[in-house]
């Protein structure tokens, strides 16, 4: 109990301290190995790549001018102060606001260069970390908030008030999304690279806090700011007549495309809870301090494959492949419990919304 | 970094004046340092951005402090001898992030395990281990820093993209950079006249409500200036027959300073990944 | 272009353009510009001055009536053709009334050389095309600045530089002289006098009464209800206070000279005197 005690005046602490900037999801260099960021910037090659083939295709010659506009106030947006209910200030990325406004690949693109400028010109998220942060900010979080938004909107009107709560709750599961991932990447940092006498080599904090100190301070304040920006920024636009480019697309048209990215934000969202599981499996903590954390359901895999994991190396600072294909099944078991759980959610509420409309 | 004077300001519309000032004059000076006649900015943009990306990656993969420590030292030199001065160059390093890291790294301190470092009363309370990853963790971030800094102080923007399109950067990309940056400038004048525009017409001060509102609606007519602003460009580039963004005039030569600081580089390289 | 004879650059007959949604920009314009003219383009704000110089650019095309440049016709389709664009692209060129929109590169050199290179043109004959531009404005000293560093005048003078360095027979220019000090004003007159030589062709619109009095050889008022309402030499209309001030370009005031308030016509004009 002292431990968990500990545990959660640091979060706390961690959580008091990164939420205030907007450099908080921005991972510097140092914070991640570079074993991590290869593995990032080769996740996000490929979205970068479709994205600039979709956007060529849909914007033409317009491509260049087009994209770095929404990049430029996308810069402005981030570098504001949204004042919050409770005193304090928060920044928001303006992600899903942008992949609502101006289609989720522009806003890949568009937000991916403006973090570049960030991290050449400001130092706000490293070079070599680039493609993690691009990862959690420039790509899931716009195609999370888009498809959110696509989806609760459903076949309400054009410019209605279900589509300006569908754009602010895709801005903040989408923000809430993208902290998590970026808890996971910075947590599994001690679990995986750490020197021969088990010093960590980059960020220190493994799963248990890590986690939880970037989801807190997100739930709480960048996520509202997200959401309030994006709900009042559309609110205006809906009055000018402005149409988005999230309900120009004939629905029909990108169905499939849509479920692909529905099932892809689910993974996202839910791979910390998986991770969460494995990670402390392995980490400092036994299964039973888990289930005082709060996190009453283990799954019974876990508890068979935490005994037959083996420890991390400690000689590499590198672990077995072991601990890495058990992560991956626990997480993907995981994963897979709470995606058919959203997905009865998600149904119901559809089905709701639906009824409303007629 | 802006950030840390502006938290101290109450309201809500003067920090963002201060910010919005701040990151012009910010590029401002970053502007004036690049084009000053020092020894980086003689370099070739190549070599140079080859070099920093490799000293980068050394610094985020070795294992020794030691080599960390002597990096700290080591980079922020030839950018003296390029004619920024310290204090800036301190400045512009050492200011929030590696400060804001040093805060995030204290509880390392005590949580990591380990053995004991400083011992009370048979308790420990800070151990090797967690003195040492603290260290690994500020080293980097300010050695990294100082090497990102120390680049785009030293290299006119132009010159660095025109680096990229050589390093086989996609166009696209590079193009939306360059002009994303540029825009960047027109929009924050618009966005700081707006701001002065409402301070001179509020005497009283808003809730937060209402300056929630406020703001919102200065993001918005943005975005809406923004799109407008697109499309005369794209008006402005056809005018002038705009066909294909891989078109570029600069080209690059090489000189023996540029062999010389390779050299250089290279040994300080190998040093890193021999002690480390 | 020189290779052909042509008898009129433009030639539009019941020209007609809506904004979307249907409101009228222009209404059955009908007018013909010949080679050597300085035609200034007059009318109130939201008359469709900017909306006539992008379809003369060839940035927007006639939802009625033809417009034909060079004696081919400038629609949609004959814009789709490379080589037609290509040669119109570097026969006309057009001045942005926001100078914002058009410097959208990095620096004013490659500002300059964005058409050039766009146009195919060797290197060697980019670069004296980009060097001579500069020289015609005299902004050498501005070659490596960053467009957000400098003054509204200055980027007015690299916009037009940037189109210039196409060499162009015909020049549009939307309100050149507005945000223009006095001085400036007057240089950028004197330079467009000494350019129109040559059979170069100007069409320019303006709210400035002087300029169209030192400049202009055509005036083409458009009113109110976006028709063209005159067309002839700029001394008729410019000696007529009744009908400038039924096209609202010159408005009737009241105001005070010490004690006596009266009532006059005001033309925005300066007084000037002839030293020659």
């Amino acid at each position: 109990m002292v431990n968990l005690y500990r545990k959660g005046v640091l979060a706390v602490f961690i959580v008091k301290h990164s939420s205030k900037e907007y450099g908080t999801m921005h991972i510097p260099d140092g914070y991640i190995s570079p074993a991590t960021a290869g593995i990032m910037y080769g996740a996000a090659a490929p979205f970068w790549f479709i994205a600039a083939k979709k956007v060529r295709k849909s914007l033409s010659g317009r491509t260049i001018p087009v994209v770095a506009l929404f990049a430029s106030f996308s810069f402005v947006l981030m570098m504001f102060n949204i004042p919050m209910p409770g005193g304090t200030t928060g920044h928001a990325v303006g992600g899903t606001l942008l992949a609502i406004a101006a289609g989720p690949w522009a806003a890949v693109i568009g937000i991916s260069v403006v973090l570049a400028i960030q991290a050449l010109f400001f130092g706000d998220g490293g070079v070599m970390a680039f493609g993690a942060n691009s990862f959690n900010m420039a790509i899931i979080l716009p195609l999370v908030g888009y498809y959110v938004y696509r989806t609760v909107s459903g076949s309400s009107s054009p410019q209605s008030a279900r589509r300006l709560f569908a754009a602010a709750a895709g801005s903040w599961i989408a923000i809430v999304t993208a902290a998590l991932l970026t808890g996971i990447e910075l947590g599994i940092q001690p679990l995986l690279f750490h020197s021969a006498d088990g010093t960590p080599l980059y960020c220190p904090y493994g799963p248990g806090i890590a986690i939880p100190s970037m989801a807190v301070g997100h739930m709480f304040i960048a996520g509202p700011a997200e959401a309030i920006v994006t709900g009042l920024v559309l609110a205006y636009l809906f009055k000018t007549g402005f149409v988005p480019a999230a309900d120009q697309e004939q629905s029909g048209g990108t169905g499939r495309l849509h479920l692909l990215w529905a099932g892809l934000g689910l993974v996202a969202l839910l791979t910390p809870i998986g991770l969460l599981a494995s990670g402390t499996a392995w980490g400092e903590w036994g299964v039973t301090e888990l289930q005082e954390l709060g996190l009453g359901f283990v799954p019974d895999g876990i508890n068979r494959l935490a005994g037959w994991w083996p420890a991390p190396l400690p000689d590499y600072g590198f672990p077995r492949m072991g601990a890495v294909v058990g992560y991956i099944l626990s997480t993907i078991a995981g994963v897979g419990a709470v995606a058919a759980m959203l997905w009865a959610l998600g149904k119901t509420l559809l089905a709701k919304g639906r009824r409303s409309e007629a | 970094m802006l950030k840390a004077a502006e938290v101290k300001r109450k309201d809500v519309l003067s920090q963002n004046i201060f910010a919005v000032t701040k990151g012009l004059e910010s590029a401002i000076t970053t502007e004036h340092y690049s084009r000053y006649d020092g020894l980086l900015q003689r370099l070739d943009p190549r070599v140079k951005l080859a070099t920093f990306a490799v000293l980068t990656a050394a610094v985020s993969f070795t294992e020794s402090l030691a080599v960390l420590a002597v990096m700290l030292i080591l980079v922020p030199l030839p950018g003296i001898l390029s004619g920024i001065r310290p204090g800036f160059l301190l400045k512009r390093i050492l200011l929030f992030i590696p400060v804001f890291t040093a805060v995030i790294a204290i509880p390392a301190l005590f949580i990591t395990k380990g053995d004991p470092l400083l011992s009370v009363g048979g308790h420990t309370i800070v151990t090797v281990q967690g003195a040492k990853t603290a260290a690994f963790l500020v080293l980097r971030v300010t050695d990294s820093l100082s090497l990102g800094a120390l680049l785009v102080l030293t290299t006119p923007w132009t010159k660095l993209l025109a680096t990229f399109r050589w390093f086989r950067i996609p166009s696209l990309f590079v193009s939306i950079l360059s002009m994303t940056y540029r825009y960047i400038f027109v929009l924050l004048h618009t966005v700081n006249n707006m701001f002065l525009a409402r301070k001179s017409r509020t005497p009283g001060t808003l809730t937060a409500k209402e300056n929630r509102k406020w703001l919102g609606h200065t993001l918005a007519a943005t975005m809406v200036k923004s799109l407008h602003i697109s499309e005369q460009v794209y008006s402005a580039m056809l005018s002038r027959g705009y066909r294909d963004d891989r078109l570029t005039i600069t080209r690059f030569k090489l000189h023996h300073r540029d062999l010389l600081w390779l050299l250089f580089a290279s040994t300080v390289l190998t040093l890193s990944v021999w002690t480390g | 272009m020189s290779d052909r004879r042509i008898d009129s650059i433009f030639e539009a007959v019941d020209l007609s353009y809506d904004y979307p949604g249907g409101v009228p920009a222009l209404s059955n314009v009908t007018f013909s510009i010949r080679p050597g003219e300085t035609v200034a383009l007059l009318g109130a704000n939201g008359a469709g001055k900017s909306t006539l110089l992008k379809l003369l650019d060839g940035l927007i095309f006639p939802h009625n009536g033809t417009l034909n440049a060079f004696g081919l016709a400038l629609s949609e389709e004959s814009m789709n053709n490379p080589d037609r664009v290509l040669e119109f692209r570097s026969s006309v060129g057009l001045v942005f009334q926001d100078p914002d929109v058009q410097l959208f590169s990095p620096t004013v050199w490659e500002e300059v050389l964005f058409a050039p290179l766009q146009a195919g043109l060797e290197r060697q004959e980019v670069i004296n095309r980009g060097e001579q531009a500069l020289e015609l404005m005299g902004i050498e000293h501005l070659r490596n600045r960053a467009p957000y560093l400098l003054s509204s005048g200055e980027k007015k003078k690299v916009a037009i530089s940037s189109v210039l360095s196409l060499r162009p027979d015909v020049l549009l220019l939307d309100e050149p002289s507005a945000g223009l000090d006095p001085f400036s004003q007057g240089k950028l007159i004197d330079f467009l006098v000494e350019w129109t030589g040559n059979d170069h062709c100007i069409v320019f619109s303006t709210q400035d009464l002087d300029m169209v009095e030192e400049l202009a050889t055509r005036v083409l008022i458009l009113g109110q209800d976006h028709t063209l309402i005159a067309d002839g030499p700029p001394d008729r209309f410019l000696s007529d206070p009744d009908f400038l001030l039924e096209a609202n370009l010159v408005h009737a005031h009241s105001h005070r000279h010490k004690n006596l308030v009266h009532s006059h016509i005001h033309t925005h004009r300066h007084s000037h005197r002839h030293d020659s």
